[in-house]
């Protein structure tokens, strides 16, 4: 396979949710727990993790818990890859640039 | 059964809350359909109140449109083999308009709002026609007559 296009449309849903990832970059985080934090609601929310994911900025992979007894479902936590590190870190850079300026 | 009679209600809206994401799973595209499912029925059990879960499934049905709408069947077809080799969603992005789903969607509402006004306005607003009858139109008098005057012109005098 050909290098991936890590080219994503910065809205600023997505610079919020990028926001909730870089206070922790090694934290895994579900769906409801950005939520929480950052008040996105689902209908933006997961298409925005869906589009970073397969951009390359995050990956995900189901929680390692026993469902029957943890008596919760298992949830899909995501993180912030290397590269997306980087470029979130590069994207706020130069926001703050472009504020500042 | 005292606990169901007690609060069918939100019996209801849970039941009505998996359907909808179920659903909404199944719009998605098929590689992704039950990582959804899955992951949306997880994340609303973390809500406290079943009208809060459905507001977070009627949510999901609105993302599994933009999901589909991102990533067409045919791209997720094209990389298919290489999402369940590496258990990894690599989809390829196509999403390169200026505005997003919801916005566009917006935009479309405003304009169709916009043309009924225009419609409306234009149709039922009064028209002046540019030419009146010579009966219709105005004389200038040079002087009033009197009232005698009127009379006599009435009688015929």
């Amino acid at each position: 396979m050909g290098k991936k296009d890590t080219n994503v449309r910065m809205s600023l849903q997505t610079l919020r949710v990028l926001e909730v990832f870089l206070e922790n970059p090694v934290e895994q985080l579900a769906g409801a727990e950005v939520h929480q934090r950052c008040g996105i609601a689902s209908g933006t929310l997961y298409p925005i993790l869906i589009r970073l994911e397969s951009a390359g900025w995050f990956v995900s992979q189901w929680e390692s818990i026993d469902p029957s007894s943890a008596g919760r479902p298992r949830r899909r936590l995501y993180r912030l890859t290397s590269t997306g590190l980087r470029l979130a870190s590069e994207v706020f850079a130069s926001f703050n640039r472009g504020v500042l300026a | 059964m005292s606990q169901r009679n007690e609060r069918p209600t939100q019996f209801e809206l849970n039941g009505l809350t998996q359907w909808l994401i179920h659903y909404a799973a199944g719009q998605a595209p098929e590689c992704l359909s039950s990582r959804l499912e899955e992951e949306w029925l997880a994340d609303s059990a973390s809500r406290s109140s079943a009208l809060s879960r459905l507001c977070f499934a009627v949510g999901c049905y609105w993302a599994a449109i933009v999901i589909v709408y991102e990533f067409p069947r045919a791209h997720v077809t094209a990389v298919s083999p290489v999402v369940a080799a590496r258990g990894f969603i690599l989809l390829a992005d196509s999403n390169s308009g200026y505005f997003s789903l919801r916005s566009a969607t917006l935009f479309l509402i405003i304009g169709i709002h916009a043309a009924l006004f225009c419609g409306l306005i234009t149709t039922l607003s009064h028209t002046r026609g540019m030419w009146a009858p010579a009966t219709l139109q105005g004389h200038m008098l040079n002087r009033i007559p009197t009232e005698t005057e009127i009379t006599d012109a009435l009688s015929g005098k």
